[in-house]
């Protein structure tokens, strides 16, 4: 019986794979974008799945976890800011590939990753 | 058909590897001794509750540093591109590029700040008739809405340090304001300089008290600056709702920018610039769109 | 000292402090950029400093005012301090370099560029992985901003397509952290790699489930961000299209940073990943340089060269478990010669207005930049006095002492193909005509930063010589002597002869103890005599700029390599003048293909004995030329081999001969004899060394000696035939010297105390004729105007001296009596009576009389005959041209009367080897064991003889009346292809026929093949990169998929 981490995990692996598989065979740039956003999403289920703990909460000192009692009632916290990085850069990313997308349109008036070969050999 | 069978057999190989860190993975039962540190140390050291904030502001505030200048420069960048930069290969009107390739020196244009009156107003292009009209609804609820928006956003980042949110979660908070406004009334003009200002005053001043705790706390970044408070109020934990609140404006800032940038773009008519591309690939492929070249024939 | 935080700190304020500006204050923001890069390089210039000299000591960089595994932590050593000051250095003379551009751009371009230093400092300096992440991402960020800031609007393209292969790196790498993270349970570089820490996570992570996965997917995304082969084609086409001041940036700055990320992730790996990183290293830096060899755009050759060279310092990387405490060492002085060298480059790529190679030509305007493109290409192969080179020959070292033979010899296949592409745009540069548009411009702001990579070039090797524990070779009294040749070059010719001259003979006296008798005379003929040739140099006006630089570097390398006491100093003396003639030769007019063919064979020599070197040392990072024969029996063989084979590029061994005839024939008049007369003399000085040291080797059973032999026999007899069916006359000569080369090698093979001396003879007759007639037939090639000799004829009543010499000369290298080419004879008569090798003796003597065939043909043809009508005109030769030509007939004549001054000394020398058969000095006359030689005697016998005989045909001919002359030639010729109805041409037709089958050009066939092929490889290889992004996203995930296959196979 697989846990929740097993899940979320090949869950992440397969958005990966997705991704990967879409911006290998796709050739309109947007899809491109889109297929690597797949996979970023993918990479951050995974890096979530990795912090998550059976049974814990989340690592928010109140009433209910004090210091004292948080070490064993909340899940790894280290994770759930990383994520939030990974996030970011990720969006980073996306903007500058959409920044290009739509100046190579500009440029050639197609969004075909194969017309983009001026520079080749 | 050859490429996805080849794209097949690549990820298989990555599926393979993906399959026995699957098959291999043991979950945690306890804190590993990094997360213990975080657990144990954050409220007596840095005062603040939310542990995740107090990790990505102090204990890996470079990463963040580093994470608000990845946004900087995606603004920069996407705003010298797409929005009022010059100096670009931007077609000009006559149709050649603004830049010979193999020019060394480009000159500036002659009427610099000419240029720049017409690509700031753009009076030629009228925006509205771009656009299908926007409904009632719409304009009505975003006044209603964006300064509620507004008001959430600010919340979420300065109460970051005792509850779920933070510097990140705010700014893209203000922004989806932005993003309203720019639903509502498409054509408007966002002043650049105004969001410019602010962000590079966020991170100005990000670094400034980042330094600040080299020269009166422990080091770089170091949150104890200010007088640690108590546990769970709003103003405790140092300067981390400080920083909260200035990546917060930052995040917001960028975020808005790169929108305005992006809708701004709109007013290039695409069509003009099909004259201007030049290869003979491109030619043959313009006339196929390309989600259509997509799909491989069956 | 400043804190290094500010690195990143002043470098983002900075950033966000240029957004506050208004847009058109540019230039105010242009001066901040520049200051504040300015301070980002003053920081690690300081701590490198005081790092160097044992001030400081490496600092930790805590942040947050928490320890090191919970808060993120940065590290400056001398490692990271020497890397930041190249990144910030390199950033702020970009930025000064880019000013028109910048300040075009605006505020926001230059925020970016400032982001990228912060950037690829944080990735040097940060000890954490998810940070190493992070600065990875802003690197890959601002590397695509500032390609869309380039002005050519491909550049869009190849940041797409560099974007595609980031997501992919950074999804592997992210994956990678993170189970890293779950299985050591910390983020940081040095808890992960096992140091003591308060976690307790040891080396054992990487052995626990995922950790070696994680470990893999690391290693994956890292190194790909070096462009290995295949995934690199994104990075070619980013080479192409930026803006040339942003290539100069990412292969300075951002290959430096990467290369240490990989460097410290391999800290926490294995020894087994060293061996992955050398592979991929290798492959990278031999098809990328292949790739290289057919191009024609400069920043795509250089692009492909920067791939090449960042595999090299890979492969440098790979050998750290060898490399000790020499690892910095080896790794910064490769990683040092490409960035300085890669940057000044594509700056200078800036300044031309066309992509092709030739385009370059431009650069002749302005000597300073022709020597600035020179240095950086020294710089890149490796050549002495550059880091690289220093760094190379520990590299090589260390390799064949640990028997890692495929790695040395792949890394000195690839060096040689570099070379090759890299030296031939050179000889454009130097010979193609420049474009026609308008001369170079070349405002201060970009000359500047090319001044300083010029000068950090050399700065670099004064540097290296002072750590390699060598000799410091610029502080050596030649070389230094050589370059100050550099700074006097708005002298006069005149002036600069002088100079050279005294400098010559000032050396020669100074070193004059130094001298063994064998050294003595190699010393005499290199020093002395390279001094009487440059007497010719006077016949030149003008400055003559680039001869005097050229011409001492290749006599520091002759002095140096007499000198020389240890391999490292003869390795390094060896280079420094197979460059200095290199240069030498080019400046003939039609030398260029020439000249890069002598510098391919002769650096190709030098690898061999590089290898041979390294081999005998053992591991030690020299050898003792002394010590040569300590060489265990089992490697002796070898060693002996590839030494050999080595020296006999030198002297043009059959087979090994083809650069010779173009090199020496197309060179100006004075530097023929420079390179014939001087240079070959190298080659035996070297093979006397091997003999010497070495002795009778053998190789599965083959005696090598007598392979040797047979070689000299085959060279003298095929040099001797190809120098009779020539046309012109300096090929002739330059054939000839093949020829005289083989009697030499010859002589040294028959292991005997005849054979020697017979080769000394050879070395000393060889210098004095051979010099003469290349000059006394350069003044009448430069008098009639052209080198073919059936155009010319009957000159013997207007350049009479020219005619004595060329009959002195002859008659000495024919080995008739009188004169000392005699003696060379009957001491080698004497010679090979003592041997048993009859074969190649009776070839030997068969090649022989073919020398008088090709000697008869330079009296006959050129002197002799009917005057021609446009050469009734020509004056004599100029007198500085004449005036060594006189020396050398007065100093053939003493040493035919008196050989014993030149041979006593070494004939005593030698016995010490070969004590038997020496010979016996009884007064003026030489006693071997088959009968006695009195020069003089001799010289009076045939004086006398012929004082008879021309008596007598005066007398006969008495009435000989003087007739008109008959214009036969004219009457018959037919206006094109006249040379077919002059009697000279063709002249031995009928030898030709019997045995034009020795002559088919087989060698140059073979040569010519093999460098096709090369070329066809590399244009086959370079279709591999078909410019559409998701092939080369293909690529990527093949390159990932083949290491993460051998991954999983190496796991346990």
């Amino acid at each position: 019986m697989p846990n929740l981490t097993q899940i979320a995990l090949a869950t992440g692996f397969g958005l990966i794979l997705i991704g990967f598989y879409g911006a290998l065979t796709r050739r309109s740039l947007l899809r491109i974008i889109l297929a690597f956003t797949l996979a970023s999403t993918g990479v951050n289920v995974v890096i979530v799945a990795i912090g998550y703990m059976r049974g814990r909460t989340a690592p928010i000192l109140d009433e209910a976890v004090t210091t004292t009692t948080a070490v064993g009632r909340i899940i790894d916290p280290l994770p759930q800011a990383l994520v939030l990085t990974a996030i970011v850069i990720g969006l980073g990313v996306t903007a500058l590939m959409l920044a290009h997308a739509y100046r190579l349109f500009l440029r050639h008036g197609t969004l075909d990753i194969a017309a983009f070969r001026e520079l080749k050999w | 058909m050859v490429k996805r069978l080849f794209a097949l057999g690549l990820l298989t190989v990555f599926a393979g590897l993906f399959a026995s860190l699957l098959s291999g993975y043991v979950p945690d039962a306890e804190l590993n001794p990094s997360a213990r540190y975080y657990a144990e140390r954050t409220a007596p050291d840095l005062g603040a509750a939310n542990l995740v904030t107090a990790i990505i502001v102090t204990y890996r505030g470079l990463d963040t540093l580093g994470e608000v200048t990845v946004l900087f420069l995606a603004a920069a960048i996407v705003g010298l591109v797409l929005g009022s930069g010059r100096g670009i290969h931007r077609p000009r009107p006559d149709g050649r590029p603004a830049h010979d390739p193999h020019s060394r020196h480009s000159a500036p244009p002659p009427d610099r700040s000419a240029a720049d009156r017409a690509n700031a107003g753009r009076p030629d292009e009228a925006p509205s008739s771009a656009h299908p009209p926007v409904g009632e609804l719409l304009t009505t609820g975003s006044h209603l809405l964006a300064p509620l928006i507004l008001l959430l956003g600010v919340y979420v980042f300065a109460n970051g340090h005792l509850t779920p949110g933070g510097g990140f979660q705010g700014g893209a908070i203000l922004a989806s304001a932005t993003l309203l406004l720019l639903l509502a009334q498409p054509g408007r003009q966002f002043s650049h300089r105004l969001i410019s200002a602010l962000e590079s005053l966020a991170g100005l001043l990000f670094v400034v008290i980042g330094l600040l705790g080299l020269a009166l706390a422990g080091g770089f970044l170091d949150n104890r600056i200010l007088p640690l408070g108590t546990l769970g109020e709003l103003f405790s934990a140092g300067a981390i709702p400080l920083i909260s609140t200035l990546i917060g404006l930052k995040v917001g800032a960028e975020f808005s920018s790169i929108l305005a940038s992006l809708s701004e773009t709109r007013h290039y008519p695409a069509l003009r610039v099909q004259a201007d591309a030049d290869t003979e690939s491109a030619a043959q492929t313009r006339n196929q769109p390309a989600d259509h070249a997509d799909g491989e024939q069956p | 000292m400043p804190n290094p935080i500010l690195l990143i700190a002043v470098a983002l304020g900075t950033a966000f402090l240029l957004g506050l500006l208004e847009e058109r204050r540019r230039r105010l923001a242009w001066a901040i950029s520049l200051a504040a890069l300015a301070f980002l390089s003053w920081v690690p210039a300081t701590w490198l400093l005081a790092l160097a000299t044992g001030q400081a000591a490496p600092v930790e960089i805590l942040t947050a005012g928490a320890p090191p595994p919970f808060a993120i932590n940065l590290r400056l050593g001398l490692a990271e301090a020497a890397l930041t000051l190249l990144v910030n250095l390199t950033g702020l003379l970009t930025t000064l370099y880019l000013k028109d551009r910048l300040l075009d751009l605006g505020r926001r371009a230059m925020a970016v560029l400032l982001v990228a230093v912060m950037a690829l400092d944080g990735l040097i300096l940060t000890r954490d992985l998810f940070n190493l992440f992070v600065f990875v991402e802003l690197t890959a960020i601002a590397t695509a901003g500032l390609l869309l800031l380039s002005d050519d609007a491909r550049a869009l393209a190849a940041g797409f397509k560099y974007l595609m292969v980031a997501q992919f790196i950074s999804v592997l790498l992210l994956i990678g952290i993170l189970f890293a993270y779950h299985a050591g349970g910390t983020l940081n570089l040095d808890g992960l790699a096992g140091a003591p820490s308060v976690l307790g996570a040891g080396q054992g992570w990487i052995l626990e489930a995922g950790g070696g996965f994680a470990f893999l997917l690391m290693f994956v995304a890292l190194v790909a961000e070096l462009k290995p082969f295949p995934a690199n084609g994104w990075a070619l086409d980013i080479y192409e299209s930026a803006h040339p001041a942003f290539a100069a940036l990412f292969a300075a700055a951002s290959g430096t940073a990467a290369l240490f990320a990989v460097d410290k992730l391999l800290t926490i790996g294995g020894s087994e990943w060293l061996g992955a990183a050398t592979a991929i290293g290798l492959a990278t830096f031999l098809i990328a340089h292949l790739c290289a060899l057919p191009q024609d755009n400069d920043r795509r050759l250089l692009g492909y060269s920067s791939v090449a060279q960042t595999g090299l310092v890979l492969v440098g990387i790979g050998q750290r478990d060898l490399l000790g405490d020499r690892y910095f060492f080896v790794a910064f002085g490769l990683l040092a010669a490409h960035a300085v060298a890669k940057a000044g480059l594509y700056w200078l790529s800036g300044l031309m207005a066309e992509r092709g190679l030739s385009a370059w030509a431009a650069l002749r305007g302005q000597p300073w930049l022709i020597l600035a493109f020179a240095s950086f290409l020294a710089l890149l192969t490796g050549l002495p006095p550059f880091p690289g080179f220093y760094a190379k020959w520990e590299l090589i070292h260390h390799l064949a002492g640990a028997d890692r033979l495929a790695p040395l010899g792949l890394i000195l296949l690839g060096t040689l193909i570099e070379a090759g592409y890299l030296f031939r745009w050179f000889g454009y540069v130097i010979k193609r005509p420049p474009p026609a548009s308008a001369p170079l411009p070349c405002p201060i702001h970009q000359a500047l930063p090319i001044l300083v990579a010029l000068v950090g070039a050399w700065g670099l090797g004064w540097l290296w010589g002072e750590l390699s524990g060598q000799t410091q070779l610029l502080l050596t009294w030649p070389l230094a002597f050589a370059l100050l040749f550099l700074l006097l070059e708005w002298l006069p010719s005149w002036v600069k002869n002088t100079l050279a001259i005294a400098g010559l003979l000032a050396f020669f006296a100074a070193t004059y103890d130094y001298y063994d008798p064998l050294r003595l005379i190699f010393a005499l003929i290199f020093l002395v005599g390279g001094a009487i040739i440059l007497l010719a140099g006077y016949a030149t006006s003008g400055q003559r700029t680039g001869f005097y630089p050229s011409a001492l570097l290749m006599y520091a390398g002759l002095a140096i390599l007499v000198l020389a006491e240890d391999s490292f100093q003869f390795f390094a003396a060896w280079e420094l003048l197979t460059i200095g003639s290199y240069f030498l030769i080019l400046r003939g007019q039609a030398a260029e293909p020439h000249a890069l063919s002598y510098l391919l064979f002769s650096l190709g020599g030098a690898f061999l004995l590089l290898t041979g070197f390294a081999l005998a040392a053992q591991g030690a990072p020299q050898l003792a030329l002394a010590d040569l024969g300590g060489v265990p029996a089992s490697l002796s063989g070898w060693v002996f081999v590839l030494l050999a084979i080595g020296f006999m590029t030198k002297t043009a061994a059959l087979g090994l001969h083809v650069w010779l005839p173009g090199a020496h024939a197309e060179a100006e008049t004075d530097v023929s004899p420079m390179v014939s007369g001087i240079l070959l003399k190298a080659g035996l000085f070297g093979l006397f060394l091997l003999l010497m040291h070495l002795g009778r080797q053998q190789l599965y059973g083959i005696e090598l000696t007598h392979v040797i032999l047979w070689i000299g026999a085959l060279t003298a007899l095929f040099g001797n035939l190809l120098a009779a069916f020539q046309e012109d006359a300096k090929r002739l000569l330059a054939w000839s010297s093949i020829g005289q080369m083989g009697y030499a090698l010859f002589g040294l093979a028959l292991m005997n105390h005849l054979g020697w001396l017979m080769a000394l003879m050879f070395v000393i007759n060889h210098y004095i004729y051979k010099s003469m007639l290349f000059l006394s037939l350069g003044g009448v090639a430069k008098r009639t105007g052209t080198r073919d000799m059936y155009r010319m004829g009957g000159l013997i009543t207007l350049m009479p001296l020219s005619f004595i010499a060329v009959l002195i000369g002859i008659i000495a290298i024919s080995g008739v009596p009188p004169l000392s080419g005699f003696g060379g004879r009957w001491i080698f008569y004497n010679a090979i009576l003592d041997t048993e090798a009859r074969l190649p003796l009776v070839i030997l003597f068969f090649a022989g009389p073919i020398a008088f065939l090709y000697l008869f043909r330079l009296i006959h043809t050129v002197f002799l005959g009917q005057l021609k009508d446009e050469h009734r005109r020509v004056r004599e030769a100029p007198f500085w041209i004449l005036l060594p030509q006189m020396l050398f007939v007065a100093l053939l004549i003493a040493f035919a009367l008196v050989p014993g001054v030149a041979l006593r000394q070494v004939d005593g020398y030698i016995a010490r080897f070969f004590p038997d058969g020496g010979l016996t000095w009884d007064g003026l006359s030489i006693v071997s064991h088959y009968g006695y030689w009195n020069p003089v005697s001799i010289m009076l016998i045939i004086g006398v003889i012929f004082m008879v005989v021309f008596a007598w045909l005066l007398f006969v001919n008495r009435r000989a009346q003087k007739v008109k002359q008959f214009n036969i030639a004219f009457a018959a010729e037919r206006p094109y292809r006249p040379e077919t109805t002059h009697f000279a041409w063709n002249f031995f037709a009928p030898y030709r026929k019997a045995l034009g089958f020795l002559t088919l050009p087989l060698a140059t066939r073979f040569w010519d093949t093999l460098a096709d092929l090369l070329h066809a490889a590399g244009d086959l290889g370079r279709r591999l990169y078909t410019g559409n992004g998701q092939t080369y996203a293909f690529h990527f995930l093949a390159f990932a998929s083949g290491l993460i296959l051998w991954g999983l196979g190496v796991r346990p």
